[in-house]
């Protein structure tokens, strides 16, 4: 059966005439009879050619107008989840479970040249809930329900050079997604970093309308304008703004090859006052926005199958988003820094190291953080369109600067999509 | 094989195709056959770097393999010709392949009494016409088409029919090595054309490839995907012979692309191939993909006593 499977990588050329490949999307790999490291370094990581792959708007470059849309093939969808047993410790206490990590489903393709979606919703889940209460609780669960992605992308508006997407996406104002992180218990810890009086998640998919752009000389950008509020309203009248750029020194998208250097910044805003008007879908003129802005800078170094990340990031809210110190600005910094190889045939082994750390302000010291991650993951087999990944994952965490509170994590889960 | 409705396949067209194909008489001095660059014993191509013509003329590009080109929605390396008639009836007037006129090869064709005779059985009329020539060669042609080989063997359900090693080059040849993203179905080739950055031969001019035909800067320096059946055989590769083996045409895609990167295709990246990795991408390709099929593998050149007289 897997043979079938493997092979119908040429074979499925024979039968769809024109091919088409994915992302982390197994669909996509369905669809083409490619395997899945043909656009992943690994499971999850995109690799250059799914990175082009999804700049081309879920087409593969160059092939556009020649691909089969979705109506020409089986409804591409996709699901993932991971499961597997969770150790956490800390200097008082040691609990252990096994977990199931939710469930996405996922669906894109194209649907017309230059035309293609993509959408994510991941349905509510009663259970297992952090605090669940029992078989009646529909408070508290464990996953909500949310389109969590549904956006369309007009691509090559200008060959290459100009793309919209609009709807509900993920920014491309962040080089490390954390939506295609190998990492499953340790988060980009300075993105979820703030004032307690700023809502805004720096990973958070966002709405609004987003323009990309490649350059054959290696630049790329990336321009949005966002309500950045999730998947919710905007809570203010104001739209948050983005611009990211890099270059790519060599051949690659500084994903698995070429070496890249970017810059990236976001500006927005936020209300302090919450009982200003609300529109007919919920949205809210805000009261009192106050601006905050992040800035940062990425590089990703590549050698073989090696490739070293790092990201430094500056945030500030406004003062008055700042409960600490009302009379000044919140401001941090933090950074991140992962180092990844790829192993073995076809990359079934990842094994990789990442420190996170962000430095708070003055008198917000019990906020900082402090993390070391490492991960080992071998993909079971070489099934075309389905990924099942063995994956042991390690975190410590340090949060505040005296005498701080650690905690440990153990992951020991099965990944897998299909 | 689908023939095209004002050409279906007889087993007399194929076979005076057959005899057309082999016969040196199409050449202005006759030395030259379609056989003489596109060999059976060489993959159905020659033994390069570039093809050699008539007074051993050179000419700027390999001879593109004529096993399996049945499958090619286009022909040429450059895609000029829509058909295998079409293109049959080029390299005749090719100064440096045949050098021979439409019109001059039609009179020799038309003396030789058993061709003339052959033609009359196979189309039911006379004169012989350049088209019928083209249409009897393209008929011949299409019969050169692989159906089995150890790769279709393991798809049909043959464990044994690769090797482990076959195996992980098939997994590498449809994942890391993304060789399938234009080798792909049972042509091995999405027939479109891709710059790969491949270098001028030394000393010899940049070659524009599909940008002659379409004028579209897009297509500057891009060749159509050869099928990958047989490659093994047809050494040296690219559409200049640039790269000596198999193993140098894997390092290039690799390195992800040739030297000259001003055009390059999006679809060319560095891949971080393992040597291990590109041994056994090199080992599929050179035995999993071989033809068995015997006119394929086997053909043999017709008889010299068995030409038309």
């Amino acid at each position: 059966m897997k043979k079938i499977i493997v092979v119908s990588v040429v074979l499925a050329g024979l039968l769809l005439t024109l091919p088409e490949t994915g992302s982390a999307i197994p669909a996509f790999a369905r669809k083409y009879g490619f395997n899945c490291n043909m656009c992943h370094t690994a499971f999850t990581r995109l690799n250059d050619f799914g990175q082009r792959f999804r700049q081309h708007g879920y087409q593969i470059p160059g092939q556009e107008g020649h691909e089969k849309n979705v109506f020409a093939t089986p409804f591409p969808l996709a699901v993932r989840t991971s499961m597997g047993l969770v150790v956490g410790g800390n200097d008082s206490t040691t609990t252990s479970s096994f977990n199931i990590n939710g469930l996405d489903v996922l669906a894109a393709g194209v649907l017309h040249k230059n035309i293609s979606f993509l959408m994510i919703y991941t349905p509510r889940l009663d259970e297992p809930a952090g605090d669940y209460t029992g078989a009646a609780d529909g408070a508290n669960p464990g996953q909500l329900g949310a389109l969590e992605a549904a956006n369309v992308v007009f691509s090559n508006l200008i060959p290459e050079k100009l793309n919209i997407r609009v709807g509900r996406f993920e920014p491309a104002y962040h080089p490390l997604s954390s939506k295609r992180t190998y990492y499953l218990a340790s988060p980009y810890e300075i993105y979820a970093y703030g004032s307690d009086g700023n809502r805004f998640g720096f990973d958070d998919n966002q709405l609004g309308i987003e323009a990309t752009g490649d350059f054959r000389a290696g630049f790329h950008y990336a321009a949005g304008v966002v309500n950045g509020n999730g998947a919710n309203p905007d809570n203010n009248k104001y739209k948050d703004l983005y611009l990211a750029m890099h270059q790519v020194f060599g051949r690659g998208e500084g994903q698995s090859a070429g070496q890249r250097v970017g810059v990236f910044g976001y500006y927005g805003w936020q209300p302090t006052v919450f009982d200003s008007l609300t529109g007919p879908m919920g949205e809210n003129e805000g009261g009192g926005n106050k601006p905050f802005y992040r800035l940062g800078g990425e590089v990703s170094l590549n050698w073989r199958t090696l490739n070293l990340r790092a990201l430094l990031m500056q945030g500030v809210d406004d003062q008055a988003l700042n409960p600490i110190d009302t009379a000044d600005d919140y401001e941090f910094t933090g950074g991140i820094i992962e180092l990844d190889w790829a192993g073995l045939y076809n990359n079934r082994l990842i094994a990789s190291a990442m420190v996170n750390w962000v430095n708070p302000p003055c008198g917000d010291d019990d906020k900082q953080v402090l993390a070391y991650s490492a991960v080992l993951r071998y993909n079971l087999g070489d099934w075309t369109a389905v990924n099942v990944a063995l994956h042991a994952e390690y975190l410590h965490r340090e949060v505040g600067q005296d005498n701080p509170f650690k905690d440990d994590i153990v992951a020991l889960m099965l990944d897998f999509a299909l | 094989m689908i023939a095209p409705p004002d050409n279906p396949q007889t087993s007399a067209k194929i076979l005076l195709g057959k005899k057309l194909y082999f016969d040196t008489r199409l050449s202005a001095d006759n030395s030259v056959s379609c056989a003489t660059c596109h060999d059976p014993a060489l993959g159905w191509s020659d033994a390069g770097p570039t093809s050699k013509g008539i007074k051993s003329q050179l000419g700027g590009r390999r001879a593109p393999p004529v096993s399996n080109a049945a499958y090619a929605p286009l022909q040429f390396w450059d895609g000029r010709a829509p058909s295998l008639e079409e293109q049959a009836k080029g390299p005749i007037v090719n100064p440096i392949e045949m050098g021979n006129t439409h019109q001059v090869m039609i009179n020799t064709l038309s003396g030789i009494k058993g061709y003339e005779d052959e033609f009359k059985t196979v189309f039911g009329s006379s004169p012989i016409t350049l088209d019928q020539v083209a249409q009897a060669i393209a008929a011949y042609e299409r019969t050169v088409v692989t159906t089995d080989s150890p790769f279709d063997r393991y798809v049909r359900g043959d464990q044994t029919a690769l090797t482990c090693v076959e195996k992980k080059g098939l997994e590498i040849f449809n994942g890391k090595g993304h060789c399938t993203a234009c080798h792909w179905g049972g042509y091995f080739s999405d027939g479109r054309f891709h710059n790969l950055g491949v270098a001028p031969a030394p000393g010899a001019n940049p070659d524009e490839g599909r940008y002659a035909v379409t004028k579209n800067p897009a297509d500057m320096g891009a060749f159509k995907t050869p099928t990958v059946r047989d490659a093994a055989k047809r050494a040296p590769f690219m559409h200049n012979g640039t790269e000596k083996d198999l193993m140098a045409v894997i390092r290039l895609y690799d390195r992800g692309g040739g030297p000259d990167g001003s055009n390059l295709d999006p679809l060319m990246v560095p891949l971080g191939l393992s040597q291990k990795e590109m041994t056994a991408l090199e080992a599929f390709m050179k035995r999993a993909t071989v033809s068995l099929n015997p006119g394929v593998a086997d053909e043999k050149p017709v008889p010299a006593s068995e030409f038309p007289e």
